[in-house]
């Protein structure tokens, strides 16, 4: 990244290969809706091409990146509030995803009942699994990402599973 | 808290018997560092677990999407790479009047060479986009999705003159890749560089190499297109292997005697 940050841009095709399948992935996790996340993916990668000279090189760029990155899905979510967009043809929406994905997820269960639970969860503890997911459990980067302490992103992370193992129990029941 | 009512505590919540009490100790204990989060093995069985679920791809239309944005700030980059401070004025006033003189020297060098500056900066870009392209071209092709690797190899054919690196890299394809699609897609690409020695070369060092029917019998063809008459030698050890299908056997032995 401090090789993009100096002038290098075509290095910035390497981060993007590298590092667009774990952003999909947290933007995915977060609204279950592929074109969205495609472009909230596509947005990241614009202010980081932007504000490449912000980029101080003291910490990792995939802390940096998901920094952008929760920055730009609130942005969307405020335009999305302002716009005052049909809340039922939102719903109609993820609900067809959804069930695109249980078709997908069919032959393997266990997964479809673990994304079923996390979807569940507040948004705000679906984050920090998600964020320790494609952060590798790094909690202090985490820490940066959300402005908390290491500590504090431990407890968050532990009343989450908490939570998703409580969900999870209860549609293993109903299955 | 001492060490074994730790452990206490930690058997207890692993057991499902913690009341909220505990588990508000607990948590106390997780933030100040004294209990890792994987000591609570059912916790973080589950993480592990979500830490497994594979994740959802993103469509190819971020990678259009992003390509086509990288190249426009590039261009606009290569436009516009200096900055401007407004100095003193007693510093500027001799400085202008040394850009007005060279605007006029300018002028008239134009007048007089008329050739046009814009030529530099249409090849300038155009070298930059043919990089751009070796780039994505070479990242691509270590992908795992052989049709990323497909789409890789179909990226030459936009290339006016590929360099030795993706020639290089073509060749390193039709040896290497698993995918019998995208070995012949590659020796097509190589076709407009046959001309060159060193890749008409390493085409006839492959054809020993070379397992699947199909890729054997298309540089058979090539070799015959060609009239490569170093190739017979090549030839004859995919005749000589067991392994070679007696349909791709008659095919080798038909272009051999063309070339002989």
């Amino acid at each position: 990244m401090i090789n993009v940050r100096d002038g290098g841009l075509d290095k910035l095709g390497l981060l993007f290969e590298r590092y667009k399948r774990p952003l999909f992935g947290f933007f995915y996790g977060m609204n279950k809706d592929q074109e969205l996340s495609d472009d909230l993916v596509q947005n990241t990668f614009y202010r980081v091409m932007k504000y490449r000279h912000l980029f101080r090189g003291d910490g990792e760029f995939k802390t940096w990146l998901f920094h952008i990155a929760r920055n730009v899905r609130h942005d969307h979510f405020r335009k999305e509030k302002i716009k005052g967009k049909d809340p039922v043809e939102d719903w109609e929406h993820k609900l067809g995803h959804s069930e695109n994905k249980s078709e997908e997820m069919q032959h393997d269960e266990e997964h479809m009942m673990l994304n079923l639970a996390m979807d569940r969860l507040s948004p705000e503890k679906r984050e920090v699994l998600l964020l320790s997911k494609y952060q590798e459990k790094k909690y202090k980067e985490i820490g940066e990402i959300l402005g908390c302490t290491e500590g504090a992103v431990k407890v968050k992370v532990f009343r989450a599973l908490q939570d998703l193992k409580g969900v999870y129990e209860k549609l293993e029941k109903q299955m | 808290m001492e060490k074994k009512g730790v452990e206490e505590l930690i058997a207890k919540y692993n057991e499902g018997l913690a009341d909220p009490a505990e588990i508000h100790e607990l948590e106390r204990l997780i933030e100040e560092g004294i209990v890792p989060l994987t000591a609570l093995s059912n916790l973080s069985q589950l993480d592990d677990r979500m830490m497994a679920v594979p994740d959802a791809q993103p469509s190819m239309e971020v990678d259009n999407r992003f390509y086509t944005m990288l190249r426009e700030e590039q261009r606009k980059a290569s436009k516009s790479t200096f900055s401007f401070q407004w100095p003193a004025w007693s510093v500027l006033a001799p400085r202008l009047a040394f850009g007005v003189v060279l605007l006029i020297a300018g002028f008239a060098g134009g007048y007089w060479m008329n050739k046009p500056q814009e030529k530099d900066d249409v090849a300038s870009l155009t070298r930059e986009v043919t990089d751009l392209k070796e780039m994505v071209m070479l990242s691509l092709l270590e992908k795992e999705s052989a049709t990323d690797r497909l789409k890789a190899v179909s990226l030459t054919s936009e290339m006016n003159q590929a360099s030795k690196k993706v020639t290089e890299a073509l060749i390193k394809t039709l040896n290497e890749d698993g995918n019998v699609n995208v070995r012949l897609a590659a020796l097509d690409a190589l076709r407009p560089y046959v001309r060159e020695s060193n890749v008409r070369e390493s085409i006839i060092r492959s054809i020993a190499n070379q397992s699947s029917p199909m890729v054997q019998v298309a540089l058979a063809e090539l070799m015959v297109e060609l009239q490569e008459k170093k190739s017979v030698k090549e030839l004859r050890k995919l005749l000589e292997e067991e392994a070679t299908p007696k349909d791709v056997k008659e095919r080798i032995e038909e272009s051999i005697q063309v070339l002989i």
